[in-house]
């Protein structure tokens, strides 16, 4: 029967090709309007690495003094600083640690026909491309044994060598990072996470970065940071030396851990790392406090979604409540005027569920038809995002499953919006019709 | 077949009570060819509506086949009524936007009747009303002659045992309405019991008996030379 009742509904959109296409229009515009801000929601909240989202660590210090407070949820600073992060990666007991700051420079190589072009850089340690699910293409990570004497070498993705050398294979190639000379020795598949969590403070949607280099070259070469650094007590800083060993916060530490036993002993190693620290005359606070939150926690922890973006979900769907209210007087009238042929099916038969369903089927095809248009539309609406700025451009896009949802919303929510029209005309009595007609 | 005691209709406005039938008494034997007459106003489509199920009684028993419908849910009406009536309206009540052949498929897909079976059962009843060949047009291609021939070809499709007819010859000229009359008439000889309300007096003398509605009451009835067994039967349950 419902191939009967498609094909019925089918016929009746065709009937009256205006109101269909009014209809259909509204429903597109709605689906529209929603699926773009549905699917930009979704490409933000969506898990940036769902294999390790439950392993991966980020840890935060209170290096603050008592009364210091800070702008995140628990006054605990979200990055560490230098020397924290050096302490904790040359004393902690645990495979897979990394420290990590952005970085930048102009790069070019010693071809005149190839622009120099100012990218930021990654400062890391070895175990970055590990944690983080990097692939290689060509070559591989540096030796910690280049990594200690701050070998000027770089690991750089297939777009930055397509961009300088016309080709991927270019481990044993020379970059220019600045003044100082490189030797490319891993070349990294394309790697865009949807959200940028290894380093939220300079925009959680910012590229990542393409090129990497040793973290021990900051020490070596003074490299400062091109992220934000964040101070929270007044400190004579007169060179490099002494942001370094300054409290002045611009790295980030990440851990991978296994289990809870793993994370237990972390947290003991951390404490104690505190409370040495407390010996030397810093960390002045009565509680030692320190937090290990992973990538989930951490997205939450810093509202990477915001409540805006939840906001804007919601007027997008009640704009769509609007379009919908709209195509409800439409489809009543549409209905009505059918109530006649609706009273000849009563009569031969049809029982009032069957003409619900009927009617509901074809609010669910032009539902379908609306969904369709409505992908077009969203699909305009995301490329004038992109068009906006670089930053949205792994955002604002629709994967398969927001695809799939837009039609399906569609759908349901007509379905809920025929629902009344519906059942108006399937409780008109029969007999009204059948003698006037 | 169809057993009415005493069926009351009452319309309600927040104004007015209007009685359409009151102690509304008749019984319809299996395979009678009954007309029904009547005064406009005076009830006759209200007893049609209500023999049909297309509209409910205020008091009263109705029963079909032995059936009290007024214990029926609307669900277990629309089944009821596609399973055992036949409807014949004034103004055909085709659906324009469906062919002939679909206009006499509507009852059979209500009933789950399997396309197969369906398509031979609307081949015959288009046969038996001689458009077969145009199973493909649409209703307002067709005189109104045509058109309520298809009616009664979709009324039959459904193999009812009771037709009901509402002036089915009221929209035509005296030559379609004797086409059709004469279709009605083949149809009971075959077996189907009919009820047809009509206002032509001649169109009533030609069926074997005859109910004056009056003021939502059955007011009269005249038997007239019944052809078929069940006039027999009837003439000889009456006295006549």
């Amino acid at each position: 029967m419902f191939a009967h009742y498609l094909d019925l509904a089918w016929r009746s959109l065709k009937a009256t090709p205006l109101a269909t296409s009014l209809m259909a229009l509204a429903i597109a515009i709605g689906i529209g309007v929603t699926m773009v801000s549905l699917s930009v929601y979704h490409m933000m909240s969506a898990d940036p690495i769902p294999s390790k989202s439950s392993k991966l660590y980020a840890v935060q210090l209170q290096v603050m003094d008592e009364g210091q407070t800070y702008h995140s949820a628990d006054d605990i600073p979200f990055q560490l600083t230098f020397l924290d992060a050096k302490n904790l990666y040359q004393t902690l007991n645990i495979d897979k640690k990394v420290v990590m700051f952005k970085s930048g420079f102009a790069v070019h190589v010693n071809n005149p026909e190839v622009s120099p072009m100012l990218q930021t850089t990654r400062l890391i340690t070895r175990e970055f491309f590990a944690m983080f699910e990097l692939n290689f293409l060509y070559g591989g990570v540096w030796s910690q044994s280049q990594a200690d004497n701050a070998a000027p070498v770089t690991v750089i993705d297939e777009t930055i060598a397509q961009k300088l050398f016309g080709r991927s294979d270019v481990v044993g190639e020379s970059i220019y990072l600045a003044q100082r000379r490189y030797q490319v020795v891993g070349v990294t598949k394309e790697w865009q996470p949807n959200v940028k969590m290894y380093d939220l403070n300079n925009g959680a949607f910012a590229d990542a970065e393409r090129i990497f280099i040793p973290f021990s070259h900051a020490a070596a070469y003074e490299i400062d940071t091109w992220g934000n650094t964040n101070g929270w007590k007044r400190e004579e800083i007169n060179n490099f030396t002494d942001k370094m060993n300054s409290e002045m916060l611009w790295t980030q530490f990440w851990v991978e851990l296994e289990n809870d036993k793993e994370q237990q002993a972390l947290a003991t190693q951390l404490d104690n790392y505190i409370q040495t620290q407390q010996d030397l005359g810093r960390f002045n606070r009565k509680t030692r406090e320190f937090s290990l939150r992973n990538v989930t926690e951490w997205l939450e922890y810093n509202n990477v979604v915001s409540e805006d973006n939840k906001v804007m979900i919601g007027l997008s769907f009640m704009f769509l409540a609007v379009c919908l209210a709209n195509i409800i007087g439409l489809l009543l009238a549409k209905f009505l005027k059918r109530a006649p042929d609706v009273g000849v099916r009563r009569a031969l038969g049809a029982s009032k569920t069957q003409v619900f369903y009927q009617h509901l089927v074809e609010v669910a095809l032009l539902g379908f038809m609306g969904g369709v248009i409505g992908i077009v539309f969203a699909q305009l609406g995301l490329w004038g995002i992109r068009k906006t700025s670089h930053v949205y451009e792994s955002l604002a896009t629709m994967d398969v499953s927001m695809l799939l949802a837009a039609p399906s919303i569609a759908i349901v929510t007509c379905i809920l919006a025929g629902l009344y029209p519906a059942w108006i005309v399937c409780k008109t009595s029969p007999a009204t019709y059948l003698k006037v007609q | 077949m169809l057993v009415m005691n005493n069926i009351g209709k009452v319309y309600q406005t927040d104004m007015v009570q209007t009685h359409a039938l009151r102690d509304f008494n008749l019984q319809v034997n299996e395979g009678e060819f009954i007309a029904v007459t009547g005064p406009s106003g005076s009830g006759k489509t209200t007893f049609l509506n209500i023999a049909g199920m297309l509209e409910g009684y205020s008091s009263g028993q109705y029963m079909l086949d032995g059936i009290d419908v007024g214990k029926l849910n609307d669900n277990q009406r629309a089944d009821l009524r596609n399973q055992k009536i036949g409807f014949i309206f004034q103004g055909f009540n085709l659906i324009p936007d469906l062919n002939l052949y679909e206009n006499v498929e509507v009852p059979l897909r209500y009933r789950g009747v399997k396309a197969a079976e369906r398509k031979r059962r609307i081949e015959n009843c288009l046969e038996q009303v001689g458009l077969a060949g145009r199973a493909k047009h649409l209703p307002q291609q067709l005189s109104g002659g045509q058109q309520q021939r298809v009616a009664i070809a979709r009324a039959l499709a459904g193999e009812p045992r009771f037709l009901l007819a509402d002036e089915p010859t009221g929209n035509l000229d005296s030559l379609m309405a004797r086409q059709v009359m004469e279709l009605l008439e083949q149809i009971n000889r075959d077996g189907a019991t009919i009820v047809m309300v009509t206002h032509d007096p001649e169109l009533a003398r030609r069926t074997p008996r005859n109910i004056q509605i009056v003021d939502g009451q059955v007011a009269d009835f005249t038997l007239y030379q019944g052809k078929g067994a069940a006039s027999q039967a009837l003439k000889s349950q009456v006295g006549a």
